[in-house]
């Protein structure tokens, strides 16, 4: 019996050690794929990017000719580029804090015991995160509609929203940050979920407020959820577009330009190639640099 | 009594903040059963005088809106199944295989979820136009067949996985392929449900990319149909409300539905991470 068995295992230990000398296993089948994959459609377009940001190209007449770093002087001196950078950068910040604003405060209120029908609320706070963007947009246009829209009607005040430089791009900032509140308000309440219970009844039984709570315990415990969310945010919101398109086209004048909306335009209305990857070669950079510096605030402080 | 006022109090505000998320999805809805020249009358009221079906019937008849909304299914149905498929198996190989450079694999496809779409559009489409896909459905299918969120999400949930239940069925004597197919999805069903879910709203929202390589109108997506429609009827305000509420209902109907589903996806996919 003894020796079956012993044959046996060497059978066994053989047969894997077989399968491992096989070169068409899973693993290595899966691995190839992935990286011809990653090869032909990620590698060969971030490479092509940077390449094509020094030529001159335009796919409509077949232009490819190499003109040094003249497509990055263009546009570092183009006044419409840094118009796009601001507007881009207020935007993301103001609606980044007030994502994580709106979406703490009701995460708060969701998690208090004095909330009721918890679920619903939530499915409803989370609702205009699931729902397109481009049908949505559309929605908030005639929502500021000045002939038959609500907003005017509700506020009783007579204002062309998204025609006036001055209340554009706030506009778009008020509807992105309804849209995409309910993320933050999910993200903060699944954490504030999973807090030890322990740290809050050690402030209860100390008769600590509750502001003291709030500042001095939940929102510390909160800070890499706080970084998850503004982390996240700022890399959709330096890409934002979509609003952009449907409901003001970078007008009034140029005042709700955003640089992703730039790119889109000068590659796919002027298709001007070369100057579009030469911007999306710096929005790349730039992107990179402030996810880098983000991660790197949260390491030290931990 | 000071309690109860306190909880109602408490509760009406957050009914506040619900009808505000709520109410334009309302009035989109209500408005799309108004007639054009009801819509746009100053002083109109809230509810439609005339309850009115012929937004929905003009959409189709006038626009094909409705072939837009089965193509999408379609496509969106391919990617998703697609995704799930090469999201699960290269978890899986990246968690449950040692191998050289497996980190840095991981490190990678985790820097691919950061990179601007505006980065690799303009060669992607350049490629597109090489490879004659211009205007069909190859151009909208396999340049995303892999997605970084996916092959993340599957990883992290595969990890939890204990790698006993693997030895014991390679003592059993199953195949890798076995393994993959027999145990580990069917053990995953949660994470792939999130995925799922994410990624077909991903399809069904998309923009810009159907916009640049389909040209055919009968071939189109819904989002981009939805642009194309305004561009031509812009002032047939009830065809648009009906158009936006069948982009939307939809999607709002399923998300009730699986709305826990959604929020284990999310929350899971933040907090493990």
């Amino acid at each position: 019996m003894e020796t079956i068995k012993g044959r046996n295992n060497i059978g066994v230990k053989a047969d894997v050690k077989h399968k491992n000398r096989n070169i068409f296993t899973l693993k290595n089948i899966v691995i190839t794929l992935l990286l011809v994959y990653f090869a032909v459609f990620l590698i060969y377009p971030i490479g092509m990017a940077f390449v094509g940001s020094f030529y001159n190209w335009n796919p409509l007449n077949g232009t490819f000719d190499f003109n040094g770093i003249k497509n990055y002087i263009d546009v570092l001196g183009d006044k419409l580029f840094w118009t796009s950078m601001s507007n881009t950068m207020i935007f993301s910040i103001i609606v980044i804090v007030c994502r994580i604003l709106v979406g703490l405060l009701l995460a708060l209120a969701l998690f208090s015991k004095l909330a009721r029908f918890k679920t619903a609320f939530r499915t409803i706070y989370y609702m205009p995160t699931i729902t397109p963007l481009v049908a949505v947009s559309f929605v908030w246009v005639w929502l500021y509609n000045p002939q038959f829209g609500l907003i005017n009607d509700l506020l009783g005040v007579d204002i062309n929203w998204l025609k006036n430089k001055d209340t554009a791009l706030g506009s778009v900032m008020f509807m992105t940050t309804w849209k995409d509140f309910g993320y933050a308000t999910i993200i903060y309440l699944a954490s504030l979920m999973s807090l030890p219970d322990d740290c809050f009844e050690a402030a209860d039984i100390d008769g600590a407020s509750g502001w003291n709570k709030f500042w001095y315990i939940t929102w510390p415990l909160l800070k890499p959820t706080t970084i998850l969310v503004a982390v996240t945010s700022l890399i959709t919101y330096l890409q934002s577009y979509i609003q952009i398109l449907v409901m003001t086209q970078g007008g009034p004048g140029t005042s709700t330009y955003t640089i992703s909306y730039l790119i889109f335009d000068e590659a796919f209305v002027n298709y001007k190639f070369g100057t579009a990857s030469a911007m999306s070669v710096i929005l790349f950079i730039f992107i990179s640099l402030l996810t880098l510096i983000s991660f790197k605030l949260t390491k030290e402080r931990s | 009594m000071l309690h109860k006022v306190k909880v109602t109090l408490f509760n009406l505000l957050l009914l506040f903040f619900s009808f505000i998320t709520v109410f334009p999805f309302v009035w989109m809805l209500v408005s799309s059963f108004k007639s054009n020249s009801e819509i746009v009358k100053i002083d109109g009221s809230f509810w439609p005088e005339h309850f009115s079906l012929s937004n929905y019937l003009n959409v189709q008849e006038n626009f094909h809106f409705m072939t837009m909304f089965f193509n999408t299914l379609l496509i969106a149905t391919v990617v998703t199944v697609c995704i799930i498929y090469t999201s699960s198996i290269v978890g899986f190989v990246l968690s449950k295989y040692k191998f050289k450079g497996r980190d840095q694999l991981f490190g990678l496809i985790l820097a691919t979820m950061m990179i601007p779409w505006a980065v690799t559009i303009i060669p992607k489409y350049d490629m597109m136009m090489k490879f004659g896909w211009i205007d069909s459905y190859a151009a909208l299918i396999v340049p995303s067949l892999v997605s970084g969120f996916g092959i993340f999400l599957m990883r992290q949930n595969i990890m939890t996985i204990p790698d006993e239940v693997i030895e014991a069925a390679r003592i059993d004597g199953a195949s890798e392929y076995y393994i993959f197919h027999r145990i580990i999805m069917p053990m995953s069903r949660n994470a792939i449900s999130s995925i799922a879910i994410f990624q077909f709203l991903w399809v069904w929202e998309d923009y810009l990319w159907p916009y640049l390589v389909i040209n055919t109108d009968t071939k189109q997506m819904i989002s981009v149909g939805l642009a194309m429609f305004n561009g031509q009827y812009s002032t047939d305000y009830g065809g648009l409300f009906a158009a936006t509420a069948i982009s939307i209902i939809p999607v709002i109907i399923v998300y009730i539905i699986f709305q826990k589903r959604f929020m284990e996806g999310i929350a899971g996919a933040s907090v493990k991470g």
